[in-house]
């Protein structure tokens, strides 16, 4: 039996601590595992509680279907699904949401 | 109260409004989107105001659970049930439309909750292939939620049927052919009816509001009326730019009436429903709401009616502007011609009411509840979770307020109570955000009568 390759994600905003995170496993799973609290909701990538920021690195995110274009290219990944493709640096929670949400009627949409 | 040799509520809504007055209220109160990685929970108010705790929060159940999004409740019996005296009004389910689940709580020492059991998100998923549970309604031993999208999050959802011991029964309807995204139901059995609104698939709302998706049609805009018995569509009316987003749907409280209202969210239109003569069902736009030209915005600001409720004698229609932020009473007596009665502004982005009974409002006005009697209207400010999070983000700092308002019965009229204001920003957890309210005993949403 060989060990699954797993890759390291750094919790920028919560210390800098690393996990290790196996293929396949989301990096929500992994925060929880290391005590890591993280907003948590559906647990399938349709809603947005989990939103944090991919700083570096690369993800998949199987069934992450809540974040739009703009949100995606300010950044903002579903910790609920992301699976690390890579070694990734990310920032977790609610305090990473500032430029997450927009009034729709305070701005011309892109 | 009802009397002993009853099952729960009350004989007919003329009664109901003879009970004592509420001393006790029950409001959701979450955490989701506040970043107090915390379950969300059911809170109990002294609204009593002879009781020394008068006016705050008496009692904390926690779900088991991070993250449910707690939202809109209903009890395991109601009026409905008023003739079986093996009923009672004991538990009040509490879904989690992030979670799917379903916490089942008993309310026996009304001031002290507990919960009784959960019904796992991840088995309704698996066993219905349903998720996002939303409006809650008893019939007899079975208990109807109606579930906003499939497992995946996807529209159009359908209902979940489970049965008085809060085991999963399986899919309620027979057809869903017509529907193209759920919402909100009401029924009544002695019409053989049911009608049903449209929010959105839950992938679509969850993230947040986006225009962009209303102009993709990813919003709902047609109302359904049921054969309640068949548990398939007889009727669906697609209404276009003047009914964007139906959401609360009201029938009279008089069972011999076949008709009642609903609001369009985005259009901001109050809607009549009924059932004609011949069985065929109707509807007419009462109320319509202008936009307003704010400065600095590039559309129109709609009021956004978010909530809708009609008074236990069926006299007064009641609604919150949760954009606009004001509360209004309509009297009702002439159903297809609403007359507006009574204002009260609290919040919302006109501002024209930034403070309230000393404390700064975050939101405005959004789910309502009615005493029996119609006298006193209580409002709390949250909407849902990352649509707070868009339009008031202040919110999620300093939580969400629960107010009262007293209405007057006889000649119209409504004006904010001076001496209560729950300000969920003082919660002991942090701040947190109050939505849908119902009473131990019954209200004016929650029950029907046969």
């Amino acid at each position: 039996m060989t060990a699954r390759p797993s890759h390291k994600v750094t919790v920028a905003n919560r210390g800098g601590r690393e996990l290790n995170v196996a293929e396949g496993e989301n990096i929500a799973d992994a925060c929880e595992q290391a005590g890591i609290a993280v907003p948590i909701a559906c647990r399938y990538g349709g809603c947005i509680t989990c939103a944090g920021r991919l700083v570096s690195g690369s993800v998949r995110q199987p069934k992450g279907t809540a974040l739009n274009k703009r949100q995606s290219q300010d950044g903002y990944i579903l910790m609920c699904v992301a699976q690390p493709k890579q070694d990734c640096v990310v920032e977790v929670g609610v305090e990473t949401h500032t430029s997450l949400y927009r009034n729709p009627f305070l701005g011309p949409l892109k | 109260m009802s009397k002993e040799c009853c099952g729960p509520g009350y004989a007919s809504p003329k009664e109901a409004m003879q009970a004592d007055r509420e001393k006790l209220l029950y409001t959701v109160a979450l955490y989701v989107g506040t970043g107090v990685e915390k379950p969300d929970y059911l809170a109990t108010v002294d609204v009593d105001p002879d009781s020394p705790t008068y006016s705050s929060v008496v009692a904390r159940t926690e779900m088991p659970q991070v993250g449910d999004e707690l939202h809109h409740s209903g009890w395991n019996a109601c009026s409905s049930c008023h003739n079986d005296a093996s009923k009672t009004r004991q538990y009040l389910l509490m879904p989690g439309v992030r979670t799917s689940n379903i916490n089942v709580i008993d309310t026996s020492d009304a001031t002290n909750p507990k919960l009784h059991k959960v019904i796992s998100g991840d088995d309704i998923k698996a066993k219905t292939n349903l998720s996002a549970p939303h409006t809650v309604h008893c019939l007899g031993p079975d208990i109807i939620i109606s579930m906003l999208g499939d497992a995946d999050g996807n529209a159009p959802g359908g209902f979940l049927h489970i049965n008085e011991d809060f085991e999963i029964v399986g899919r309620w309807e027979n057809d869903i052919t017509g529907m193209n995204y759920n919402y909100d139901f009401w029924y009544q059995p002695r019409h053989n009816m049911m009608v049903s609104s449209e929010w959105g698939a839950p992938n679509t709302f969850m993230p947040g509001f986006d225009l962009e998706d209303v102009g993709a049609g990813k919003y709902g805009q047609s109302i359904h009326f049921w054969d309640f018995e068949g548990k398939k569509i007889v009727k669906s009316i697609d209404m276009g730019a003047d009914g964007m987003i139906p959401l609360e749907v009201r029938g009279l409280h008089d069972p011999e009436s076949n008709e009642g209202m609903f609001a369009a969210t985005l259009s901001s239109n109050v809607f009549r429903w009924w059932k004609t003569d011949d069985g065929d069902f109707e509807i007419e736009k009462v109320i319509d709401i202008p936009t307003i030209d704010v400065d600095g915005f590039p559309v129109p600001m709609p009021s956004l009616i978010t909530d809708i409720l009609i008074s236990m004698d069926d006299k007064y229609l009641y609604f919150a502007n949760w954009l606009h932020g004001d509360l209004r009473q309509y009297d009702i007596t002439d159903r297809a011609n609403p007359k507006m009665t009574g204002q009260v502004w609290l919040g919302g982005m006109l501002g024209k009411a930034p403070e309230v009974n000393g404390v700064t409002v975050q939101g405005a006005p959004q789910m309502i509840q009615l005493s029996l009697d119609g006298k006193r209207l209580y409002a709390t400010t949250s909407l849902f979770s990352s649509w707070d999070n868009q339009f008031y983000p202040g919110m999620k700092d300093k939580g969400a307020q629960m107010f009262m308002i007293d209405c007057d019965t006889e000649n119209g009229g409504m004006s904010i109570n001076p001496d209560f204001v729950v300000d969920f920003g003082n919660e002991p957890n942090g701040p947190s955000r109050c939505h849908e309210m119902r009473y131990p005993g019954g209200d004016v949403t929650s029950d029907i009568w046969l």
